[in-house]
């Protein structure tokens, strides 16, 4: 009967991971449901306990503690529970509370088991590793990631001029001076209009000069005959996949009327997907003077959006951002000396925070400081003070907005000498309390970006060196990282919406990316490990043996899936024309990105907890 | 001593459906009724509803949804709905809001086909309904038209019920069936389907009864 059990039946089709049944499945499933009902507050399962069912929350939401105690997750509407238990046999760990009102669906465990068994799509659901979810979460994104290439038009990828053609009878000689006057690498060969052929330098080395061909005979001799060639309106897609098919990099594109249009080249796709960040990085480091440079760095944006929709991953995308960023800092610093005269004594540009970790999106503000050779005197310091001042001005006007938090080379307290920065960090970490902590993580992560590399290298190595001898900095910073709320079942179902902050979208940068790089950061400096970068960092600890490869690779794919989201919101709203920020709606992410947060929240929080066991010790 | 001049009178009714000769009837009448100083959370319920053409006291039954439970959970695996025919002209207003037009109307199964799995379904089990009177008002006249014996019917009526829990709530919409529920924090159902509307007023008694003391007695929330 069509009307059966219809409110059940539309709700189980809705939620992960039944929303991936056929209908009659689905149907067969809500007759095996039973319905209950808590109060808030009332206990659902008990840590301890026997558990044969699964439970499914259809409204109010629920808590999920670890033996009662350590919050596991929160749920609210469409999240299930108490699968853990039924793939261990039935021992219950967390104990589950209704935190409202809450209407749950129990399906008997023998029902899950043969869903399980019956249907991949459900076990992969359910499968008890959580790295294993993530790590086909991130490959999910990507494969989903609508890529430019399916849409761009030939006709878009086209910046260039009218294409260089010669008749088929001109000599080699004249047809390779030609060339050169146009600096083409291929020559298009026409006749009356009409494409006949195309030359290209590798086409004058091997079948002109290696075959000793006598340079006066006509072209036309050397060419490739009937080159292949696609209409305008092809799109980049087709145009790789005839340039890997035919083992070639130009292709001629003709109109309408059969008339060639242009040459394109195997550099024009990857100019037009990525880079962009090539182009741009070349404007940043010749431009002659701040205007240039800020025209340049202006682009940078465009090009970090087009990244995303060409498909690129998230660490590459935040790699190539971070070294243009880099680079205008350079030619900040160098334009900067230029105006005011080269500089009294050895110093480094130093960066922190996001850019010195080489995981900067759009949008960043700036964080900098200037390191001076100890010999330094007063009318040196004074340099300096305008130096700072200049390179804060134009990283300002490049788009690295002013920081609010006054790091940058253009406060007193940023340039210091080799020995006051020193004693700077270990004032921090000799006597950490909570507030100098708060406002000194980010100068744990550090990175020189014009200067004296090697001073500013001695310094990260004495700073380092420092931390890992302080068993109380190292418990500052583990409790530090605790700050950090990680929204455990937000995403189900809003389950925030109603706490006391009001908070209705998901910060990204706060909530997932911060806490794993606290946790990164200070297991490296507990190790005295030198890698800044997030990932590297997680890398290196693994490989040191100091973090369990599986639960290292988890915080990676966690980060990335985190940061795969981030930027693609971040492209969606330079796209848009808005300001970048982290506020993600969740009503923005499909359910299965919501599921795939989810995972990674429940990894990030993991991290958390060790890093309380293993550091906080004795403070948390 | 209501409660027991109602149970006493309930029983009497009883006994005299065990005379009928009906085999269906009588098997209604002999079957175990909970007393009522019955614990509720023991108590076997029923959450049923019909969907009518109208609010005539002649108005036919278009439709009857149903399910068993008790106050620990519901059960779904034993959820009944059955289209009941009606070659009557049908009310277009009705129509609007249950969707059950005339030509569905005239491929359900006939009434007293209906009433049988119905009445099995009853046995020994207190009716849980919102607006609990329409429901035993239809049993009471479909079985007397059907079998020339009105069925005695024990019955929660969660409306009743809500304005025990709720006494002071402004206006009459603050106890509609949709609004009671949003207080418990229920989701929003599509009504007028009898099934869906079961399945609502069973989830609300759910809800109602960990708001009540938990010995609280059968006797003691049977409508009036």
């Amino acid at each position: 009967m069509a009307s059966e059990l219809s409110e059940i039946r539309s709700f189980l089709g809705d939620v992960s991971p039944f929303d991936r049944l056929d209908a009659d499945c689905i149907a067969a499933i809500a007759r095996r449901v039973t319905v209950r009902y808590f109060r808030a507050g009332d206990t659902i399962l008990e840590a301890g306990s026997h558990n044969d069912q699964l439970f499914i929350v259809r409204s109010g939401s629920v808590e999920l503690r670890l033996a009662g105690e350590e919050l596991t997750m929160r749920l609210g509407k469409g999240g299930s529970f108490a699968f853990p238990s039924l793939l261990r046999g039935g021992e219950v760990r967390n104990t589950t509370t209704a935190l409202e009102d809450t209407l749950v669906y129990c399906l008997p465990g023998e029902e899950f088991h043969r869903l399980r068994s019956e249907c991949d799509a459900v076990r992969d659901y359910f499968n008890e590793s959580e790295t294993e979810r993530i790590r086909s979460a991130v490959r999910d994104l990507r494969l989903k990631r609508p890529s430019t290439l399916q849409h761009a038009t030939i006709d878009q990828l086209l910046v260039h001029k009218q294409p260089v053609s010669c008749e088929p009878g001109l000599s080699i000689a004249d047809a390779a001076t030609l060339m050169s006057e146009r600096d083409v690498s291929t020559l298009a060969i026409c006749e009356g209009g009409r494409l006949v052929g195309i030359f290209t330098d590798k086409d004058l080395r091997k079948r002109v000069v290696a075959a000793r061909t006598d340079f006066d005979r006509p072209i036309r001799e050397v060419m490739t005959a009937a080159p292949r060639t696609l209409p305008r309106h092809a799109t980049a897609a087709e145009a790789m996949a005839l340039m890997a098919a035919g083992g070639f990099r130009h292709i001629p594109v003709l109109g309408s009327a059969g008339e060639l249009v242009a040459i394109l080249s195997a550099t024009d796709i990857l100019a037009y997907l990525g880079d962009s960040a090539i182009d741009t990085g070349m404007l940043v480091a010749k431009a002659a003077g701040p205007q240039a440079l800020v025209a340049a760095a202006r682009q940078i944006p465009e090009g970090f959006a087009r990244m995303d929709a060409g498909g690129f991953h998230a660490e590459h995308t935040m790699r190539f951002t971070s070294a243009l960023g880099e680079a205008v800092h350079r030619r900040a610093a160098e334009l900067a000396e230029a105006e005011l005269g080269p500089p009294p004594v050895p110093y480094a540009l130093l960066v922190f925070g996001s850019l010195a970790r080489g995981e900067q999106l759009v949008g960043s503000d700036q964080d900098n400081g200037i390191v001076m050779d100890d010999r330094v005197d007063e009318s040196g310091r004074e340099y300096f003070a305008a130096l700072g001042a200049r390179i804060s001005d134009l990283l300002d006007e490049c788009g690295f907005v002013y920081c609010k938090g006054g790091i940058m080379a253009k406060n007193a307290e940023q340039r210091l000498t080799r020995s006051e920065w020193s004693e700077r960090y270990g004032r921090w970490i000799a006597n950490p309390d909570e507030d100098r902590i708060l406002r000194a993580t980010i100068y744990f992560d550090m990175r020189a970006v014009h200067g004296d590399a090697v001073m500013a290298q001695a310094l990260h190595e004495d700073v380092v060196d420092k931390a890992r001898g302080s068993g109380l900095f190292l418990s500052f910073l583990a409790r530090d990282a605790q700050r950090s709320k990680v929204p455990l079942g937000f995403f189900r179902n809003l389950v925030l919406e109603k706490s006391e902050d009001g908070q209705k979208v998901f910060d990204a940068k706060a909530q997932a990316i911060l806490p794993v790089i606290d946790i990164a950061r200070t297991f490296a400096l507990a190790e005295g490990l030198a890698a800044v970068g997030t990932i590297e960092r997680l890398e290196v600890l693994a490989a040191a043996g100091r973090m369990a490869r599986g639960d290292a690779e988890s915080l990676k794919d966690a980060f990335l899936l985190v940061s795969e989201l981030r930027i693609a919101h971040q492209a969606a709203q330079v796209r848009a024309g808005t300001a970048p920020d982290n506020a993600i709606a969740p009503a923005a992410l499909s359910p299965l990105e919501r599921d795939y947060l989810k995972d990674a929240f429940s990894v990030i929080s993991g991290g958390l907890d060790s890093l309380k066991r293993n550091l906080a010790g004795g403070i948390a | 001593m209501r409660e027991r001049i109602a149970d006493w009178r309930f029983r009497r009714r009883l006994a005299a459906l065990g005379k009928s000769g009906q085999e269906l009837l009588c098997a209604y009448a002999g079957a175990r009724w909970p007393a009522p100083d019955l614990p509720l959370r023991e108590a076997a319920l029923l959450a049923l509803d019909f969907e009518l053409d109208g609010l005539a006291r002649d108005a036919h039954v278009l439709q009857a949804g149903w399910l068993a439970f008790d106050t620990g959970g519901i059960a779904l695996d034993g959820a009944m709905s059955l289209d009941i025919r009606s070659a009557r002209r049908l009310d277009d207003g009705a129509v609007t809001v249950h969707g059950i037009g005339e030509e569905r109307a005239r491929e359900g199964q006939p009434l007293r086909q209906v009433l049988g799995p119905l009445v099995s379904a009853l046995s020994g089990r207190v009716l849980v309904a919102h607006g609990a009177a329409i429901e035993v008002e239809v049993i009471e006249r479909t079985t007397r038209a059907c079998f020339g014996e009105a069925l005695p019917v024990r019955a929660i009526c969660t409306l009743e019920l809500e304005r025990r829990l709720h006494p002071n709530l402004v206006g009459s919409d603050a106890y509609r069936l949709a609004a009671v529920r949003a207080r418990y924090n229920l989701p929003a159902y599509d009504q007028h389907d009898a099934l869906s509307d079961a399945l609502a007023a069973a989830e609300l008694l759910l809800a109602q009864a960990r708001r009540l003391p938990a010995d609280v007695r059968l006797g003691s929330v049977l409508r009036g």
